[in-house]
């Protein structure tokens, strides 16, 4: 009987092992320890035994009854490993395919300058005006001291809707409206869209610029290099150098063109800069007496600094666009871009 | 304004180099755009001797030379036959890179070596015409560049000069600034040549001015047998280093002067003035006068002219007469020096659209003392260039001497306003440096100076005038770079200026790409539209002076030039478009002289869902695509969902694919897919949908800030239901009667199919929803949501008619 238990382990054990798949370890787990099972019926069969043999052999099927579930739990596990690693080989995928995409869209690159000059501008205290496009000559013109029959009205070519209303040939209007609404201090951007009558390949009859002031009492020149400087290394880095050189505009006194050092060549001269090292980029000045005159501002007690800049030149300096038109042509493959 | 080193080293000794000269007129607000070195390339161009001139052997026309360079003797084969042997010519050597990319090789010339080329004037860029080879005059040393032994090397400057510096339109004028710069004084230019040989000047001819506003001051001097010619290769080769083109070397004279020292001049042809006088006045309405430039202009009696005994002979301060014209054949020459009133010579140049060189400096402001000096200075060089015998004396007609303004500055203001520290005397100094006279005197209690202005400065009228100087003359540079020390100012929420950026963001956030797209448009726009003829946004506001007819009219509608856009795009071959545009749109508004400038948020969507791509899908956007954005965006925002009403179609609109979007009962805007006649329109082969929003009715829809609402910790149980509507019942009847039953704990609606066809009858259609119940309190007993559900179910039956499937 012993022998017979003992040759059972060995067939149960090859047996298991060669059981391919869970199912097939079950059937063999039954056949030999289920309630019909060939062990079961062996100690089924224990009662024909002498009371000596009884315990011997009741232990040696004991013995191997745990040794053929310990096989079974065995084989079990390294089946349900190999089933696992077989899935998860056969799961694999290709994790180079690119990935499913959900694109947010785009602003317009002019918008992305003008919010930058807006976080800018506001860290340093300015709020934010707008004014109309189409405007009144008085705001463009008469109150900014330029008179009709005047040269400066030269520099900047005008559309008209009629004698006394154009379509605003800079921000500078907002300028007046803001202080015609309150007394000073005052510090204010206007960003907007502007009109000249001028269409080439460096110019568009529609642009855009910001216009920022300032006025207190005891504001000096020196304040509108520092806010101008600071400004200047928020946007094109710390490191870019500035300089403020004499200029003129009828509605500043004295007045300024600021350049930067050319961001393309570093200051050593290129195509860009024309051969100057320099790039012209805003247009600024202490607010003329003139203005304050008719705004009804006191020039003896108050005084401040004004300037303007076009958005598609900063656009074209930071982003190194080169064309000008690209900019309403809104061609997504331009647009995407940023 | 152009200007030459040379030029201004006759009028101010200084020593700053060609880049130096550059950058302190830049940095002095005299913007040099442009400089350029002239005959800087061509050092390899020297003087050499012809030692030998041969026939070559083998070409008639040709000629072999032996050319000496002070080092060297090399074969030249030259072409020209106005050289013999001993002549100093131009040898351009071999390297050399002649004006137009010309480079001279080494070359065999049959069968003869030829190591460089003799140059003509023209080939140098000297001339714009040339017979034969330059012959130089003797005495140059050999193997000099030929530029620099002529003395030909110089500097171009052009400077982008500002409206206000009209006294720097001149070689002297720029040269006052140099010599500020340099700290020297400027030398003009002297008349002392200037020999009245002639009889007295009051025996043949007169002035009177009718007009002193419109001509202040009028002065004239007479010179009779002159000899028009050609000017003198140093005239013309000045004219032509500030690109001018010489034509006679009377009319060079005045030209040279008016850039020598700012001040135009007029030569009349004395014999061709009828009455032999001249008589400033304002024009006769009406008279037609025939310029210089052949061109017949009608006058307006706002015009001031000379006229001579019978009628006009020039412009004044602007152009001459044709009747009048310095020819070759003239021999008596009234020599005009005048000023005039800026405004009235602006007015009537821009009216007559005459720009010249003469009305660009009288429109910004002459010098009214000068007009003796330009005179004297002109006619004493007419008289060494064109012979003659001057008249004696001169006329001067000034009826009423115009005064000099004295204006005063403060240290104190001066340097409050710059930030500076500077002294009186600094400042005094710095002003007398570009020769403004100074007296120090005292104002208010303050230490100052009195300005005496001279004439020629018509940009400084106030003390911030002279304050802009010292800063400019002391250096921009110099003034320190500080931070306000100012007031905070009370910052205003503008709830507009947020809501705007909020909403950019959230539509990018969809997807969206912003256009910028000009504010006027064609007025063809809206037949393109297909908007009525009646429609109220064919009421614009127009452009006067448009540039194109496609730009005159400002927009009333973002759509057309989105459609453009969009048309344009997919031209392109980029056909899965998702854009917008947020800008204003302009109202006309009866009695007010401005429009209304409203916001507006059009945005369109065209192409595939998804992008291309190996796991994508290929379906294309739809109707629902873009309104789901639109509530999506809303929903960012915090805006309650817009509702969608079959009212009001746009006739850009598909009839049966639009809406407009209401907010109660504001109307927000409209969405839709375009319509096909319109999309051909546009050459448009795919559907397009838009949609139109007004961004203030929008703003308006806001409802406050955001609030909690509790969360249950219960679990949910749902029903579906399958109803049976009439076709017309639209889904959004559905969702407001449910919404109107009275059921505590219905947690959400969602309609999930929607189905007509075959097994639903004809006319009907099939919506099934799913209601979801959750209590806040407890688990919900399968009864009570049955109760629930059964309440919706009676409710939708009885008020549309719904038959439960």
């Amino acid at each position: 009987m012993k022998e017979k238990l003992d040759a059972m382990l060995v067939a149960a054990n090859e047996a298991m092992a060669a059981a391919v798949d869970e199912a097939a370890l079950q059937d063999i787990r039954v056949s030999y320890l289920g309630k019909k099972g060939q062990l079961t019926s062996i100690m089924k069969g224990m009662g024909g035994l002498s009371a000596e043999e009884r315990p011997i052999v009741g232990a040696v099927a004991n013995r191997v009854k745990d040794q053929v579930f310990e096989t079974f739990e065995a084989r079990l596990k390294k089946l349900k490993a190999e089933l696992m690693t077989s899935r998860l080989e056969h799961e694999k995928i290709d994790v180079t395919l690119p990935g499913r995409r959900n694109d947010s869209g785009t602003k317009h690159p002019v918008t992305l300058v003008t919010e930058e000059l807006i976080d800018i501008f506001s860290a340093l205290g300015f709020c934010v005006a707008e004014g109309p496009e189409v405007e009144q000559d008085f705001y463009n013109f008469e109150a900014l001291n330029i008179p009709k029959d005047h040269p400066a009205r030269d520099m900047q070519d005008t559309f008209y809707i009629n004698d006394e209303v154009v379509l605003r040939t800079h921000t500078s209007p907002v300028q007046i409206r803001s202080m015609l609404k309150q007394p000073p201090p005052l510090r204010i951007i206007a960003p907007g869209t502007v009109y000249r009558r001028d269409s080439d390949i460096t110019h568009s009859p529609m642009f855009h610029q910001i216009e920022g002031f300032m006025v207190d009492e005891n504001i000096t020149f020196g304040d509108l290099k520092g806010v101008l400087t600071t400004f200047i290394h928020e946007c094109f880095g710390k490191k870019v150098g500035v300089r403020f050189r004499p200029s003129f505009f009828p509605f500043t006194e004295p007045s300024a063109e600021v350049d930067i050092q050319c961001v393309i060549c570093g200051g050593k001269g290129c195509r860009v800069c024309g051969n100057s090292g320099w790039l012209e980029i805003l247009g600024s000045g202490m607010i003329d007496p003139e203005v304050f005159k008719s705004v009804e501002y006191d020039s003896d007690c108050y005084s401040g600094f004004a300037f303007g800049m076009g958005l598609e030149r900063i656009a074209m300096l930071k982003y190194g666009v080169n064309d000008l038109r690209l900019f309403f042509e809104n061609d997504v493959r331009f647009l995407r871009q940023f | 304004m152009i200007v030459t080193y040379n030029w201004l080293k006759e009028f101010v000794d200084f020593d700053l180099s060609a880049e130096e000269l550059s950058h302190q007129l830049t940095m002095a607000g005299l913007e040099v755009d442009f400089m350029e070195k002239l005959g800087a390339d061509l050092d390899s161009v020297i003087v050499a001797q012809l030692d030998s001139v041969e026939a070559h052997p083998e070409a008639d026309r040709l000629t072999l030379c032996q050319v000496n360079t002070g080092s060297d003797v090399i074969p030249v084969v030259c072409g020209a036959t106005n050289h013999k042997a001993g002549d100093l010519i131009a040898l351009a050597q071999v390297g050399s890179l002649l004006p137009g990319d010309f480079k001279i090789k080494k070359s065999k010339i049959r069968g003869e070596v030829s190591r460089g080329m003799l140059c003509s004037e023209k080939e140098l860029g000297l001339a714009e015409e040339a017979e034969g080879i330059m012959i130089l005059d003797a005495g140059l040393e050999l193997g000099t560049p030929v530029f620099d032994a002529l003395g030909l090397k110089d500097v171009r400057y052009e400077i982008g000069l500002t409206p206000n510096r009209a006294d720097c339109l001149s070689v002297a004028g720029v040269a006052r600034e140099v010599a500020a710069i340099v700290g020297k004084t400027m030398q003009m230019p002297s008349a002392d040549a200037l020999n009245e040989n002639g009889t007295a000047i009051g025996a043949d001819t007169s002035v009177t001015i009718d007009d002193a506003d419109g001509c202040p001051r009028y002065m004239a001097r007479l010179i009779k047998g002159v000899k028009i010619g050609p000017s003198p290769e140093w005239l013309v080769q000045r004219l032509e280093s500030i690109g001018m083109r010489s034509i006679n070397n009377v009319v060079d004279v005045t030209n040279y002067v008016m850039m020598e020292l700012g001040h135009p001049l007029h030569a009349f042809d004395f014999n061709q003035l009828r009455g032999q006088r001249i008589e400033v006045k304002c024009a006769v309405e009406g008279t037609e006068f025939v310029t210089l430039d052949d061109q017949t202009r009608y006058l307006k009696s706002s015009d001031v002219v000379i006229c001579d005994g019978e009628g006009p002979v020039a412009l004044a301060g602007i152009m001459g007469g044709g009747n009048s014209e310095v020819q070759d054949t003239t021999t008596d020459i009234l020599l005009e020096s005048a000023y005039f009133n800026p405004i009235l010579v602006r007015r009537t140049s821009k009216r007559l659209g005459i720009h010249s060189e003469s009305s660009h400096r009288f429109e910004r402001g002459a010098d009214v003392d000068i007009v003796p000096v330009a005179l004297d200075r002109a006619m004493s060089l007419i008289q060494q260039l064109a012979g003659g015998d001057v008249a004696a004396g001169v006329i001067d007609a000034y009826p009423q001497q115009l005064g000099k303004r004295q204006v005063q500055i403060t240290a104190a203001r001066t340097n409050a306003l710059l930030g500076l520290d500077l002294s009186l005397e600094r400042i005094e100094k710095l002003l007398n440096s570009i020769e403004l006279p100074t007296e120090k005197s005292e104002f208010d209690g303050q230490q100052g100076l009195l300005v005496t202005i001279p004439m020629s400065r018509h940009d400084l009228e106030r003390e911030v005038d002279l304050i802009e100087e010292v800063a400019r003359l002391n250096g921009y540079d110099n003034i320190p770079v500080t931070m306000p020390v100012s007031r905070v100012v009370r910052r205003l929420k503008d709830d507009r200026q947020s809501f705007t950026r909020a909403l950019r963001d959230a539509i990018v956030a969809q997807g969206f790409s912003e256009i910028v797209n000009y504010s006027f448009i064609s007025p063809l726009a809206w037949d393109k539209i297909a908007l009525p003829a009646d429609d109220s946004r064919r009421t614009t506001v127009k452009v006067l002076n448009p540039l194109t007819e496609e730009q005159s009219i400002m927009r009333t509608s973002l759509l057309p030039a989105m459609l453009e856009t969009v048309s344009r795009n997919l031209a392109y071959r980029s056909q899965d478009l998702s854009l917008f545009e947020l800008r204003p749109i302009f109202t006309v508004v009866d009695g007010e002289c401005q429009p209304v400038e409203t916001l507006r948020l059009c945005a369109a969507m065209t192409g595939r869902k998804e992008r291309e791509g190996w796991a994508q899908n290929d379906a294309k956007v739809d109707f629902y695509d873009l309104k789901g954005a639109v509530e999506s965006i809303c929903e960012q925002l915090n805006l309650p969902v817009l509702r969608a009403e079959v009212d009001g179609e746009q006739p850009y609109l598909h009839p049966g694919k639009s809406c407009r979007l209401y907010h109660g009962k504001v109307i927000v805007g409209t969405l839709g897919e375009l319509h096909p006649q319109v999309q051909d329109n546009y050459d448009i082969d795919q559907p397009v949908y838009v949609v139109d929003l007004d961004v203030a009715a929008l703003l308006s829809t806001q409802n406050g800030v955001k609030t909690f609402q509790p969360i249950s910790r219960f679990p949910d149980g749902y029903r579906d239901s399958a109803f049976l509507f009439d076709e017309e019942v639209s889904a959004q009847q559905l969702f407001d009667v449910v919404s109107k039953v009275k059921v505590k704990n219905l947690d959400d609606v969602i309609l999930f199919d929607m189905y007509s066809g075959k097994g639903v009858p004809e006319g009907k259609k099939s919506l099934a929803v799913r209601v979801r119940y959750r209590s806040i309190e407890k688990t919900l007993t399968d009864d009570e949501i049955n109760t629930m559900h059964a309440k919706i179910v009676k409710s939708l039956t009885k008020n549309l008619g719904a038959e439960l499937r």
